[in-house]
């Protein structure tokens, strides 16, 4: 894709086709339409914005909206662990759910007409935003009743070959409830993945968010997720960026009620030529919320990290306490990683730090292994291993059963690829 | 009253307390707004030599061609009208060399300022700009003796005209933004030093900025040529009185240091709360060479200013220590920029701010890598206190790494001034006023031990009356 171009062009028609494919009523046309007037009245982002400094918004802008796949439902097939239920997401497709849902707990399909839409996300937030607002081509809904406990994750599995797929989440989480949910994204060789997730969290409900980027090399994506705690919520997002060849990814949390918290832990795998963007945000809106953003990157071959995080507490905010570190090893020459760490706070009573690294593995570590009887390779593979540790050690089960493997090919990678 | 509140009244008053504010009497004053006339006046006028004339004018393009920057307070910026202010004004025939030379009124100014107290101590040399001219200039004779030029940069011009052109916007081109575009095209006034090789100068050479006129800009242009393993240390101070209309400051300060030399270069702002301040400083470092900026920025609506050192030769290694303060209506936009383009370059950069009120201060900074530049090791501390609940702070580092071997770390601290501290020290005996006093002295303690002896003192009375007056 040749970067300098303006957004894709999207057209009425197109969106109209979107919506009775997805047999979508009234309501949902005309709301698609209204995002559809938003996206065509922006421009891409300017680059002296920190968001887009390191990728040119262009590049991931998809030439265009092509015919939708014929009509082939699929079904979730295999995920790892034991999912409470198990969602596959295809271009231009009603999802395909499995498994046995606990009373209070509905899996369907998300209707462009659903008035929660936009509430974490609004089509304002920039065009990738409103084109997924207006085209999205598949969705998922997941309702769960205030007070019901969801055992076991519902694993959302986005799968597409070549082309634009723009897959659309909104979670629902009631009062005092609980659930695990999994986002995964795989497949898109030679496309473009325009992902938007929405999470909304009530009152005093807790969620885990798992988004897993694993995409087919070759893939490029804008990712967005969204989190809205209300009081007393607390929402736990631990994410993995693996794979594609250009793919940014926008996470973050409003902490909109009083006493809500946020956590997010993630890491990226890089290498050869692959390219990452990513962007965190905990935005604290009501007084006493707790945040906390850990990001870890290890870089090798030729990979590229560009990172910015924002904490930003506004001025009723008051009582609030944040922080946010970004670590990054670069493990080869040609690596490259940017960050910036930013703050912004507008009211007195906060405790706020942050804070940022960039090195290769600790010598001093190394060494140490060294001394053990481990050769050089084997000890930077360890060291890694540890560096990820935070998140794998909170992610569920099949998560981690997922992970391992593709985390270890890359680590045995890792000596050869220097 | 809370302490907070009281607090949040810091820096006002200027009027009353510093009192400046004498009667224009100037030679001559350049028509508001800015043209290739007024240039043209500009450069006729100083009977400039055709190079610089030239430089002018194509550095005028380039200002009207750039827009003004679209990140940071941008609604203050697009507040500046660029057309009502004096791009020149010059008070007086000719610099002075000696202090009973200088005209009375422009003395009493400066015997406010405290500049005849350091005259009388161990200051080397003394430039005292007046406007947008240089009208007081001694140097001692042994830095003479040492080849030590240290003059106004219009003398300069003259006198070295080979050196000054050799130099003149190597570190900051014309183009680099749009203020050092504007104060290439209208400067007027700033300072000259070279030292040459291997020579030490052991005292600070100073100067003092003011700013005495309405809707006046200070476009002052300043360049420091440090030869091998030579050494100096400038200070450059600044206090405005108050004026009712905005005023514009928008300075050029380039540094040199070859391999092996030293330049540290301390400044204190205290522009009166209507200024402007839009300041380009950098410098380049050349093998071994140190670099360090002590940089405090009291005053001013509205500053932005990010000193910035590229490290060019091995070895190189770059300082800036900074304070910021920041109280209602101001907002100080602050920071610092280390380029390492060489292997086994170190930075380090301490950044205190101090917001309180309504104030705002944001620290906006870059470190960057660029590969090849393997053993590079650079810190970065931003600590921030926010006193008033609706003071602000922001912090936006920016770090770019493009090279494996290396230790990058940033770290930043947002908190307020603590009740409990307060209290621990009042258990302790001390009344509230000093306690909040003894809290504020120890965060920028680090900051105040690297001034020359007469700058701490006088910056420690400056918070004192600011605190005294807050919590009365």
């Amino acid at each position: 894709m040749a970067p300098g171009r303006g957004p894709m062009p999207l057209d009425e028609e197109t969106v109209r086709r979107i919506a009775t494919r997805l047999e979508e009523g009234e309501a949902g046309v005309a709301a698609r339409l209204r995002a559809l007037e938003v996206y065509r009245e922006q421009p891409l982002p300017r680059r002296s914005l920190h968001l887009w400094r390191y990728t040119d918004p262009a590049a991931l802008m998809p030439d265009g909206l092509g015919p939708l796949p014929a009509e082939a439902g699929g079904a979730p097939g295999p995920v790892p662990g034991r999912p409470a239920a198990a969602v596959l997401l295809r271009p231009g497709e009603h999802p395909g759910i499995e498994g046995t849902l606990p009373a209070g707990v509905t899996v369907e399909p998300l209707d462009g007409g659903d008035p929660r839409l936009g509430r974490a996300v609004p089509e304002v937030r920039g065009p990738f935003e409103a084109m997924n607002r207006a085209a999205f081509d598949a969705g998922v809904l997941v309702r769960v009743a205030p007070g019901t406990a969801v055992e076991g994750p519902v694993w959302i599995r986005a799968a597409s070959g070549g082309g634009a797929f723009l897959p659309r989440i909104l979670v629902d989480v009631g009062e005092g409830a609980t659930v695990t949910v999994v986002e995964e994204h795989v497949g898109g060789a030679g496309g473009f993945r325009i992902a938007v997730t929405e999470i909304l969290a009530g009152p005093g409900a807790r969620v885990e968010h798992v988004p897993i980027q694993r995409l087919d090399d070759g893939a490029r994506g804008h990712l967005t997720v969204r989190t809205v705690a209300d009081a007393g919520a607390s929402v736990a997002t631990s994410f993995v960026s693996l794979g594609g060849t250009l793919v940014k990814m926008d996470l973050g949390a409003r902490l909109a009620g009083e006493g809500a918290s946020s956590e997010l832990l993630g890491f990226l795998l890089g290498g050869d030529g692959q390219r990452f963007d990513h962007h965190t945000v905990h935005r604290h809106e009501a007084p006493r919320g707790r945040s906390d953003i850990g990001f870890r990157t290890v870089l090798t071959g030729r990979s590229r990290s560009a990172y910015t995080g924002l904490i930003r507490i506004e001025q009723e905010a008051r009582g609030v306490e944040a922080y946010q570190e970004n670590r990054n090893l670069l493990l080869s020459k040609e690596a490259r990683a940017d960050t910036i760490p930013e703050l912004e706070i507008l009211n007195e009573d906060v405790q706020c730090t942050h804070g940022a690294t960039v090195s290769p593995v600790d010598p001093d570590q190394a060494f140490y292994l060294e001394s053990r009887g481990l050769d050089p390779v084997e000890a930077e593979r360890l060291i890694v291993g540890g560096f990820l540790e935070p998140t794998l050690a909170r992610v569920p089960g099949g998560v981690r059963e997922l992970l391992e493997p593709v985390i270890a090919a890359r680590l045995e990678a890792l000596g050869a690829g220097r | 009253m809370s302490g907070n509140d009281r607090i949040a009244d810091l820096n006002r008053d200027y009027a009353e307390r510093y009192g400046f504010h004498d009667a224009e009497d100037y030679l001559l004053k350049a028509p508001r707004g800015i043209s290739h006339e007024v240039v043209e006046m500009i450069s006729r006028t100083k009977g400039e030599p055709e190079w610089m004339r030239e430089t002018r004018h194509r550095a005028l393009d380039l200002f009207l061609a750039k827009p003004l920057p679209d990140w940071g307070n941008t609604e203050l910026l697009a507040s500046i009208d660029f057309d009502a202010i004096h791009y020149y004004i010059k008070p007086s025939e000719g610099s002075e060399r000696s202090w009973d030379d200088v005209p009375e009124n422009i003395k009493q100014t400066f015997e406010r300022l405290g500049v005849p107290e350091a005259e009388r101590k161990f200051l080397a040399g003394v430039t005292a700009q007046y406007e947008s001219e240089v009208v007081y200039h001694s140097i001692r004779e042994d830095l003479e003796k040492l080849g030590v030029i240290f003059t106004d940069m219009d003398t300069a011009l003259r006198e070295h005209p080979e050196l000054v052109r050799k130099h003149f916007g190597t570190v900051v081109p014309p183009g680099d933004n749009t203020f050092s575009a504007l104060n290439t095209a209208v400067w007027s006034g700033g300072s000259f030093i070279y030292v040459p090789p291997g020579t030490k100068v052991d005292v600070p050479l100073q100067a003092y900025f003011r700013i005495n006129a309405r809707n006046m800009g200070q476009f002052e242009r300043t360049l420091i040529v440090v030869d091998e393993d030579a050494s100096v240390h400038y200070i450059e101070g600044c206090t405005a009185p108050v004026y009712s209309e905005d005023s514009l400051h928008a300075a050029v300060v380039e540094l040199i240091a070859m391999p092996g030399a030293r330049i540290r270069y301390t400044t204190i702002q205290n522009w009166s709360t209507n200024v402007f301040n839009l300041v380009t400083k950098r410098a380049k470092a050349y093998e071994r060479a140190v670099v360090e900026w002590v940089d405090g920025n009291i005053g001013s609506r509205l500053t932005m200013k990010y000193p910035a050192i590229i490290l060019a030769g091995e070895g190189a290694h770059g300082e800036m220590l900074s304070v910021a303060f920041a109280g209602t209506g101001q907002h100080q936009d602050a920071g610092a920029k280390m380029i390492h383009l060489a292997p086994d370059t170190t930075s380090r950069i301490v950044s205190k701010s101090i917001s309180k009120g309504e104030g705002r201060s944001s620290y906006r900074g870059l470190v960057k890598i660029v590969p090849g530049a393997s053993g590079c090791r650079t810190n970065v501390e931003c600590d921030a206190l926010l006193i008033g609940e609706k003071a602000r702070s922001d912090t936006y580092p920016t770090m770019e790494i493009a090279e494996n071997d290396v230790r990058v770390e940033h770290e930043a601290r947002v908190s307020r001034l603590a009740d409990e501290q307060i209290f621990y020290l009042q258990s302790r005996g001390l009344d509230e006023d000093t306690a909040r006093l003894m809290i504020v002295n120890g965060f920028i303690e680090p900051f105040v031990k690297e001034l020359p002896m007469e700058y701490a003192v006088e910056l420690n009375r400056l918070i004192e009356l600011e605190m005294e007056g807050s919590v009365g």
